[in-house]
């Protein structure tokens, strides 16, 4: 007879497919931590000042610039990728070098990275510094890096006045002028007005309009004059071509040595560009500067969203729980809600565009707006109708949320509340709503970080790659809602697949990738605590 | 309810008002109640309205024209002898020549008023053919002396506001003697592409025929351009074979159609300054009546719509034949039946849309969909026709003298379920087939509108995605709910939660810009690490089983994971490196023409496949997809998994089951409903997902399931062309259709998937 156990145990049936499973977790676990490194390494390496190399090439010609990357070609063969920057005399900020082709390479002292306002980084060695007064700093004055620096200084100051005199005082000028001009229009077209009594405002309108002229050419002399001062000093510098030449100290940002910084130095110059990134308007086709625009128009759009949604969803939610009588209709709206929450981006996008720039824009400016037509004010997207368009795409988010807060309030609570002759509001609003707030608010938070990173609506409803203006400034009525604006997400794409150069972008992208990633991961992990914290509270609340 | 006798003295007697509620709570309790359920109820109406405005926003693609009598003016004298008829671009001033040597211009503003043009003709001449082209106001004619000439109309407004007048002119240019001096001309075709002029004109002397072609030509001297003369001339008599009846000479003034009584039509076509006949066809010859009553050009000149005298009518249009080079006219349609040979004939100038008609019924038709836009049987028979400029008036001039402007209303001609979801047969296509290109150069283009493509091409982003995703996500999920240890999964599960909110932009351009550029020259390396990771991870799995139990022990379960890392890392480097070695050894490829052998993949696929090879491609796209997709899936799925009873997964390892036997028989069947509505919802999220098809495909409206080439879906259509689109449009609308396709779609996936997971949840409710 057999034994009914075998003493020699078999091996466990369907082990190898456990282990399939461990690899497609492990795989999961390597692309999400790869996909973050990834964009982590790239993002950050965007602002290190590395060292400059100078090689010198087969056919006898000296490139100087920073590795960005080597690459292996179809054959095998390996080149590098330079940032030799100079646009205004190479063409492109970057080329490419085959190794076969590098005699020598060295990392000489000399060389000076310079951030210009124009024609993105320059790659240079200074020759020396020719003053307004006629006086000139040599290179290898002790003096001259001061001297350089506070050249830098004053331009900055300089950039700041002409940015006041030009942005902000002709613009208010500029504004008052195009006022005068709707209502001379406006005149013209009411026909109920008296000839005499046209005639007078028409009158006063011309000789303010006159005013308005003097004091703006007054102000644009003053501009000339800075814009000036901004190229009496230059820099006389050589590439490492050979070639001589000389750039305007206006268009000097900052520079440093970058071979012969210390570490400390590093950091604080990869400090000081983040902090540019962050703060600044981005230059030269977005390729350089900052992000600025980008961030307080991300930021603006997910506000609003934020305060546009929340109320909506609460209540919907509040009705759809609380005081819908719960039966086969409710149960069918509660999944079309839930699903709505799986429909396309893109869809909503597309229903903005018709619905809300197309129907009621036009519709708005018909009646607010129709001396400006038939330039459109609210007939075009604008920040108002993209946040309204990812209130309606997160709408199902924070429903769907607000319900699970509001289906978790434990009985017993409500209950107690009605005992003690709570009214029904009541019960809602001092138990129910406040012990299902972090539900509603991870619902918000989560709401808020899927409208950050959407970007395929907003192509369509009034994102655009540079806004000459941000959504909210000193300018009444401080809040423009029609006003067209950027995002990160956008930013992204734009940078990505519009750019004419696409290498110089790269660090761009890369970088601003990964303030968007965090941005969205930073939110997440809001929700998830407070989600966290959620379920503590209801540990104890339950009995 | 209370019993006075119970009540201890020392309590306070109860006050009923106590326990009343406040009038100021009520009111605020019925006031919140009612403005919540008004609230409530329009938030949901709102929502859904998305679905209604859509909707509303592609109703009109599917309506017919509408069309409705406007005015009627009685005038013409001798109507049924009308040689040509044309309108202004607003039928506001129609002209009617009925020979002779006036043009008639006729004012419906002012009730009818006739305004006489006189024509300059040569002394003694009278005219005996004339081509009308309503697209530049331009007629030809030709003379009972045998000469030809133009004879331009204008239009001129004048006024402004209510007393707005349109004003019409004739100019007659000098006249051209042609062929055999004196001849009559029986018929003409004048066709002018602005660079080329081409004359055709048939000459009839007593019963004996000449058919003659020439071109204007512009001679250009130093002083610049010179005077337009005219050029050689080509008798092509002896070509043909019966009389002609029929001549047309289409705008590009490259070619010259003739039909003859027989009903055979000759294509001759303008080579290098030679006249070749290149084709002779016959439209009819299978019909009971093979003649050719009508022959008309459609909008652009590259289609005919022929009548036979049984009113039959077909299209011919020029199309390369597989297999040829040259361009020639083939049937690609067949319109229903008139009832006689066309008698009137007017195309559109905006659209491939065309009126015809014979005796009493008129019919508006659209050549590329083949739909019927608008038919009817008049109360009066039509001499001639004519469509006006901005397609917003049809102008009828009956037999009876009288005028009859009727306001048209057709802003989709081009639309309809055929167009948009059946093959068509395009202008220029050598087949019917499904294509999407929206927008085009010239005005003569014609909207491609089939949205079968894009379905396809969402489709097979979708598939690829999934076909990346699953595996991994399914795996892992399994893993994770029932092996991985808690503690590590409170870490894993939020991570995969946020990356499944990574926005897809980041994902796209990472595709496009890190990825594309890595698997363009590393192909094989990457299958080979698809295939040989999961096939290493099985052999651990035998090999590590097979081992004694204490040394099995080593390996906590539920960390089997951390051990494979490693060795993962290593078999992926190795094979990673070892592709370009497998691809030089596989993927050879031979240039024929220089002998050279090179070993590329890129090279080697389209080769072996015949399919193209693209940088951005599907492959890329289904990875950084399934990147989106694989922390939707695992989500869902892992807590289906992870919600298995623990009693039921005690019972069946107590009935001396393996892990993964539990797993196989206990868990996923159990978990089933939750594992469907998971693939489901990823399912769903491929399909709209935008941002990583547009960057990280080529955009392609293709149909082929080929993997290495790009695609282009609904979703990523939209985001591409709406902001193009002009409000309104055929094309904004199509475009809205596509929306509504993908939302209907999502919508239905995400409801079945909704559904199921209720259903097969009661069925599996054990617990």
């Amino acid at each position: 007879m057999a034994p009914l156990f075998k003493s020699k145990p078999t091996p466990p049936h369907g082990e190898p497919f456990v282990w399939l499973g461990a690899m497609g977790l492990a795989v999961g676990v390597i692309m999400v931590a790869g996909l973050f490194i990834l964009i982590l390494s790239n993002g950050l390496s965007v602002f290190w000042p590395a060292r400059v190399v100078e090689f010198k090439l087969k056919d006898g010609s000296i490139v100087a610039g920073e590795i960005v990357r080597e690459q292996v070609q179809a054959g095998g063969a390996k080149e590098l990728q330079i940032h030799t920057g100079n646009k205004d005399v190479y063409g492109l900020a970057y080329r490419f070098v085959a190794e076969t082709d590098i005699v020598s390479r060295s990392e000489p002292p000399g060389y000076l990275m310079v951030g210009r306002i124009e024609y993105g980084n320059a790659i240079l060695q200074p020759v020396s510094l020719v003053l307004g007064d006629g006086t000139t700093v040599k290179a290898d004055a002790t003096t001259f890096d001061d001297r350089l620096q506070s050249l830098v200084k004053e331009a900055a100051a300089r950039r700041r006045q002409i940015e006041k005199v030009e942005k902000v005082e002709i613009g208010a000028i500029n504004r008052k002028m195009t006022a005068s001009d709707v209502e001379l229009r406006a005149l013209e077209r009411d026909s109920k007005l008296d000839a005499e009594h046209r005639e007078k405002r028409k009158l006063a309108i011309k000789n303010s309009t006159a005013t308005l002229q003097k004091e703006y050419e007054t102000l644009a002399a003053q501009a000339r004059d800075l814009r000036a001062a901004q190229n009496r000093d230059f820099l006389n510098y050589r590439l490492a071509t050979g070639e001589e030449r000389k750039e305007s100290a206006g268009n000097l940002m900052m520079f440093y040595h970058p071979n012969s910084l210390g570490f400390f130095g590093r950091v604080e110059i990869f400090f000081s560009r983040i902090w540019e990134f962050l703060t600044e308007q981005p230059r030269e086709a977005n390729t350089e500067g900052g992000i600025f625009p980008a961030i307080f128009g991300t930021f603006v759009m997910t506000l609003m969203m934020c305060v546009l949604v929340t109320p909506f969803g609460v209540i919907a939610a509040i009705y759809l729980r609380e005081y819908a009588k719960q039966g086969l209709i409710v149960r069918a709206v509660r999944i079309s809600v839930n699903n709505l929450a799986g429909v396309p981006s893109i869809v909503f996008g597309v229903f903005g565009l018709g619905f809300f720039v197309y129907t009621l824009g036009a519709a708005v400016d018909q009646q607010l707006f129709s001396d400006a037509l038939p330039t459109p004010t609210f007939g075009t997207g604008g920040i108002f109708w993209a946040s309204l368009t990812l209130a309606l795409l997160t709408l199902p988010v924070i429903i769907v949320a607000t319900e699970e807060a509001l289906v978790a309030v434990p009985r017993g609570i409500r209950e107690a509340a009605l005992a003690a002759g709570a009214s029904k509001w009541q019960t809602i609003q001092r138990v129910v709503l406040p012990s299902a707030t972090p539900g509603i608010l991870t619902g918000v938070v989560l709401a808020m970080a899927r409208g950050a990173g959407e970007v395929a609506p907003l192509m369509l409803v009034g994102v655009v790659k540079l806004a000459p203006s941000l959504p909210l400034d000193t300018v009444a009525p401080f809040f423009h809602l029609d006003r067209k604006f950027m995002h990160l997400g956008f930013h992204i794409y734009d940078l990505g697949f519009q750019s004419p150069d696409s290498d110089a972008a790269k660090p761009m992208v890369f970088a601003t990738a990964l303030l968007l990633i965090l941005l969205v991961i930073v939110m997440n992990l809001a929700a998830i605590l407070l989600r966290n914290r959620l379920r503590k509270r209801y540990a104890i609340g339950t009995f | 309810m209370m019993n006075p006798a119970d009540q201890s003295p020392r309590s306070p007697r109860p006050v009923p008002e106590r326990f009343l509620a406040s009038k100021a709570t009520l009111r605020l309790d019925a006031l919140m109640t009612w403005l919540i359920r008004i609230g409530g109820v329009s938030i949901i109406i709102m929502v859904l309205g998305i679905f209604v405005f859509v909707l509303s926003q592609i109703l009109p693609l599917f309506k017919g024209a509408h069309i409705e009598p406007q005015t009627e003016t009685a005038v013409v004298a001798n109507a049924a002898q009308v040689k040509a008829f044309g309108v202004d671009e607003s039928s506001r001033l129609p002209f009617v020549y009925e020979g002779g040597d006036e043009l008639r211009f006729i004012d419906l503003a002012q009730n009818g008023k006739i305004i006489s043009e006189k024509l300059t003709l040569p002394v003694g001449a009278r005219i005996t053919a004339q081509d009308y082209h309503a697209g530049n106001h331009r007629m030809a004619f030709g003379t009972s002396t045998g000469q030809v000439g133009l004879i331009d109309i204008s239009y001129a407004s004048e006024g402004t506001g209510a007393e707005a007048r349109i004003r019409g002119s004739a100019k007659t240019s000098a006249s051209i003697p042609i062929g055999q001096e004196g001849a009559p001309v029986e018929m003409i075709g004048y066709g002018d592409s602005g660079s080329g002029k081409l004359f055709a004109a048939v000459q009839n002397q007593s019963g004996t025929w000449k058919l003659v072609v020439f071109p204007l030509v512009q001679k250009n001297s130093l002083l610049g351009a010179g005077k337009i003369e005219k050029g050689d001339e080509t008798d092509l008599t002896a070509l043909i074979k019966g009389k002609p009846v029929k001549l047309l000479v289409p705008q590009t003034a490259d070619s010259v159609l003739v039909a003859d009584e027989s009903g055979t039509v000759s294509y001759f076509f303008l080579n290098d300054g030679h006249f070749e006949k290149r084709q002779e066809f016959r439209p009819f010859s299978d019909t009971a009546s093979p003649a050719v009553a009508s022959m008309d050009f459609v909008f652009g000149d590259v289609s005919i719509v022929f009548t036979n005298p049984a009113g039959e009518t077909r299209m011919f249009s020029l199309f390369i034949p597989q297999g040829t080079d040259k361009r020639i006219y083939g049937q690609t349609r067949t319109f229903s039946n008139l009832p006689a040979g066309a008698t009137f004939f007017a195309a559109s100038e905006r659209n491939k849309s065309f009126l015809i008609g014979s005796g009493t019924r008129a019919s508006l038709l659209h050549a590329t969909t083949e739909s019927t836009r608008w038919e009817q049987t008049l109360a009066f028979e039509p001499a001639a026709a004519a469509v006006d400029g901005k397609f917003n008036h049809i102008v009828f001039l009956g037999k009876d003298g009288k005028i009859r402007v009727l306001g048209l209303n057709d802003p989709h001609p081009e639309a309809g379920w055929k167009a948009f979801f059946g093959k068509v047969w395009y202008e220029g296509a050598n087949q019917p087939k499904y294509e999407w290109q929206s927008t085009g150069g010239s005005d003569e283009f014609e909207p491609k509108l089939s949205l079968v493509p894009l379905i396809f091409g969402t489709i097979k982003g979708t598939l690829w995605a999934m076909v990346m995703a699953v595996p991994i996500a399914l795996l892992a999920a399994v893993y994770a709910g029932q092996f991985l240890r808690p503690e590590v999964k409170r870490v894993v599960k939020p991570v995969m939660e946020i990356m499944a909110s990574l926005p897809s932009v980041v994902l796209g351009f990472l595709a496009a810009l890190w990825l594309a550029p890595i698997l363009e020259t590393r192909v094989v390396s990457f299958f080979l690490v698809c295939l040989g990771v999961p096939v290493l991870a099985m052999l651990v799995g035998v090999a590590w089983s097979r081992m004694p139990v204490l040394t099995r022990a080593r390996i906590k379960p539920g960390r089997e994971w951390l051990a494979l890392l490693p060795l993962m890392f290593l078999a992926g480097f190795v094979l990673w490196k070892i592709g370009p070695l497998v691809e030089s050894l596989v993927c050879v490829v031979k240039d024929p023409a220089t002998g050279k052998v090179t070993a590329d993949f890129r090279l080697w696929w389209p080769k072996v496949t015949g399919c193209s090879f693209d940088q951005r491609n599907s492959l890329v796209v289904g990875l950084m997809m399934g990147f989106a997709v694989i922390p939707v899936i695992f989500t869902i799925a892992e807590d289906a998994i992870s919600n298995v009873p623990n009693s039921i997964i005690a019972a069946s390892h107590a009935l001396g089951a393996s892990r993964w036997q539990t797993v196989q028989r206990v868990v996923l069947p159990v978990a089933a409903a939750g594992i469907f509505s998971a693939l489901m919802i990823g399912l769903g999220r491929a399909v709209g997902e935008t941002m990583i098809v547009v960057m990280a495909t080529g955009n392609t409206p293709i149909m082929e399931w080929n993997l290495f080439n790009g695609m282009r879906t609904l979703a990523a259509n939209i985001a591409v062309e709406l902001p193009e689109a002009p409000v309104h449009s055929t094309h904004y609308r199509t475009l809205f259709l596509g929306a509504l396709v993908l939302f209907v779609l999502t919508f239905v996936l995400n409801t079945a998937a909704e559904l199921l997971r209720q259903r097969l949840r009661e069925k599996y409710k054990i617990v």
